[in-house]
């Protein structure tokens, strides 16, 4: 039977053969650590890897271009930390602090989970969630929302042209440029979200047996690999 | 066999339009049977029934009884349907749940809980018998629209209902995507299944059906076999509001250009770092104040040369001059004006007249109601756009490039999906703009509206010019060469 599975052929976005469940728990890793971890002491060695790793990810799946602004963000934010907010005093000290410091504990979170995106396929990513055995009531509708993202994207972009043709700038008026572009953009999420779930009916989605899945996740070298260096960053964040 | 009982249906909050009225029916198995009508007929709602949608789905007030070899089939659950009858619909873009084409053919199978080896099985039979292995492990994202619909139709048939039900298929397709849609069903036919096809677009289904129901207002008007209903006339066709099963016999109207200059295009090049097609034009002279039908297989450039001109592709270097004025790239952003194939994403605002006014530099309701005038949208004038009709979203599309005086505008398939009535009043308004001196590019699939309002046609192919004729005797018959022969 394994040469029958190893002959069909599915899309393959991963670069780096690593199972959906270790991505999102290396997700959950970075984000937590990053927004609710401690400082000081051993901290100070893994909030840097931490802040890293996604990159460094992003950089091994060949997307250049994702990891290169994610970089130069990271740059921005701690040229403006290291030369303009000590300049700076009372609330504007405050205000520059805060953001600063909300972005860079956010984004490693944030770049890890685009990471997760947009390199797991729909059904390695419904797989995993029926691996771990979660209930279908939250793999169905989860799985609409990750079906969603390529479409919304695409929608965005349609809209945006009509706005450029239409000489309709951001200049203009901030506020009004922000409906024209956000009613647009729900309508037609609306309308597709609807065709959607009526031609996923139609196929037999939700019905009470058992769902087959013929999409092969599994564990990896790799896979122990990152577990094992997750270990040290997680013994930190409780000790710390 | 599946038996419609004295079905009476009215869509909740709504008004009649869709709606069904004293509908029996029956339909024996193995009997590709063609829905047609105009639009709001019913044809979908009907379609609909069937595939358990209604009242499953979609709301709304249901008498009667829709049975399956007995089984009533409101009365099932959807998963219980789905094993029974399967489903292709109009959007390629919105069928799919996974985004992996091999996924999406298993992904009917997977719900019924088969065992796996026989899913591997499937799907691998189904892409042989519909030559597809090529399409198996792509993103669906990446593929054209036939090919898009071409996974849709073999996803059905991997789970092999006895029953398919179309809904308007080849509204986006294209001759050769069309070709392969004839030959699945041809497939389907030849395994037994019963085939029930709701569509517009006729020619291609001549050789396939063996029954035509003829729906209007919500009632069964006819019902023909398949020879009978052939034998009707393009007239009789006409009358009845359908597209012509022949297309070489839909009358031709012959429009003549007034002016004699032209828009002259130059270096047009552009290439996508993805999949998509790419434009290598070197120069390009199109007429003016001429209606070009802009036409080509899938992939042939016709998109991209529309943004091109429209000025949406930064890297795309092209300039192009009318009356001897040279436009580069931004100036263009304001000299054309592409309606879009979802007219909905370039509507913003919250009335049809407000929609006027953020396309002019100063308002001035005097020109805007002119123009809304002459597209007979001057009633709508308070209207929130989203709350018009198709048609009428589109014409006020239209009007917003008139009052903001571009010189050319590109209509990207504005027919797909269209029945002979709004197909005409498209023509129409494009002979209207062409009366008013502008220049209007049409990317198109439908030989009627070429043939109802070109002047010009424009056959691209490889992101080349294939060839350029105006619409004449000799060009009729070289555009014929390209509908209808190559079918």
């Amino acid at each position: 039977m394994d040469a029958a599975v190893t002959t069909l052929k599915f899309e393959s976005k991963a670069v780096i053969p690593t199972d959906p469940r270790t991505k999102l728990f290396l997700t959950v890793t970075v984000s937590t650590i990053m927004i609710t971890g401690g400082t000081g002491g051993f901290m100070n060695l893994v909030r840097p890897c931490l802040m890293a790793c996604p990159i460094v990810f992003l950089l091994l799946s060949r997307k250049w271009v994702a990891a290169a602004r994610f970089a130069v963000t990271y740059a921005i934010l701690f040229a403006l930390e290291l030369t303009v907010l000590p300049l700076l005093t009372g609330t504007w000290n405050f205000i520059l602090g805060a953001a600063v410091g909300i972005y860079t504990h956010m984004l490693p979170g944030f770049i890890m989970g685009y990471y997760l995106v947009s390199t797991t396929t729909v059904s390695e990513f419904v797989a995993a969630m029926e691996r771990m055995h979660v209930p279908e009531k939250i793999v169905i509708p989860v799985s609409v929302v990750f079906r969603f993202f390529p479409t919304v994207k695409e929608e965005y972009a349609a809209i945006r042209d009509a706005m450029k043709m239409r000489g309709i700038t951001t200049l203009r008026s901030p506020m009004k440029m922000l409906e024209y572009r956000v009613v647009p953009l729900m309508m037609s999420i609306a309308k597709i979200g609807e065709e959607l779930s009526a031609a996923a009916l139609t196929r037999g989605l939700g019905a009470p047996q058992k769902r087959t899945n013929i999409c092969k996740i599994g564990f990896g070298p790799l896979d122990i690999f990152f577990f094992l260096l997750a270990i040290p960053c997680w013994v930190g964040f409780f000790i710390c | 066999m599946i038996e419609l009982r004295n079905i009476n249906f009215r869509y909740a909050g709504g008004t009649d339009a869709g709606g069904l009225v004293n509908i029996d029916l029956i339909i024996p198995d193995g009997q590709v049977i063609l829905l047609c009508g105009q639009s709001g007929c019913g044809k979908t709602t009907l379609t609909r029934l069937v595939n358990g949608l209604i009242p499953n789905y979609y709301e709304g007030e249901l008498s009667g009884e829709v049975l399956l070899d007995g089984k009533n089939i409101s009365r099932l659950p959807l998963y219980e349907t789905a094993k029974y009858v399967g489903s292709v619909f109009q959007n390629p873009r919105t069928q799919f749940f996974t985004v992996d084409s091999t996924s999406e053919l298993a992904f009917g199978c997977e719900n019924q809980g088969l065992p796996e080896e026989e899913i591997i099985q499937r799907v691998k039979s189904t892409a042989e018998q519909f030559d597809m292995d090529n399409l198996l492990g792509n993103n669906i994202f990446s593929l054209s629209g036939g090919e898009k619909q071409k996974i849709a139709c073999a996803s059905v048939s991997a789970s092999n209902p006895p029953i398919i039900v179309l809904d308007e298929p080849s509204s986006n397709l294209d001759m050769s995507a069309t070709k392969d849609l004839r030959r699945m069903i041809q497939i389907w036919k030849q395994q037994g299944k019963t085939v029930i096809i709701a569509e517009h677009r006729l020619y291609y289904l001549k050789e396939l059906i063996d029954r035509v129901v003829y729906l209007k207002d919500g009632r069964i008007e006819k019902d023909y076999l398949a020879l009978d209903a052939l034998k009707l006339s393009v007239t009789q066709q006409a009358e009845m509001g359908l597209r012509p099963f022949d297309l070489g016999a839909f009358p031709v109207t012959a429009h003549p250009v007034a002016s004699s200059g032209s828009i002259e295009c130059e270096n047009f090049r552009f290439a996508y770092t993805k999949q998509r097609d790419a434009l290598d034009i070197d120069s390009l002279s199109l007429p003016q104040a001429g209606v070009i039908a802009v036409i080509g297989h899938n992939g042939a450039g016709k998109s991209t040369l529309a943004r091109c001109l429209c000025g949406l592709e930064k890297h795309c270097k092209g300039i192009v001059k009318v009356d001897g004025k040279p436009y580069n790239r931004k100036q263009r952003l304001s000299l054309c004006y592409m309606v879009m194939q979802d007219v909905n994403h370039q509507l913003f605002t919250e009335s049809t007249e407000e929609e006027m006014f953020i396309s002019m530099a100063e308002p001035a309701p005097d020109k805007a109601d002119a123009v809304l005038d002459r597209l007979d949208l001057l009633q709508f004038k308070e209207r929130h756009p989203m709350a018009l009709s198709g048609g009428q979203k589109q014409r006020v599309a239209i009007a917003t490039a008139l009052v903001s005086e571009r010189k050319i505008l590109v209509l990207d398939e504005p027919t797909s999906g269209l029945d002979l009535q709004h197909m005409k009043e498209v023509a129409d308004e494009l002979v209207t703009i062409q009366k008013m001196g502008k220049t209007s590019l049409v990317i198109t699939h439908d030989y009627e509206l070429i043939v109802s309002c070109c002047t010009h046609v424009l056959h691209l192919e490889h992101g080349m010019v294939q060839e350029q004729y105006a619409l004449d005797a000799a060009g009729l018959q070289r555009l014929q060469n390209f509908f209808i022969e190559s079918r």
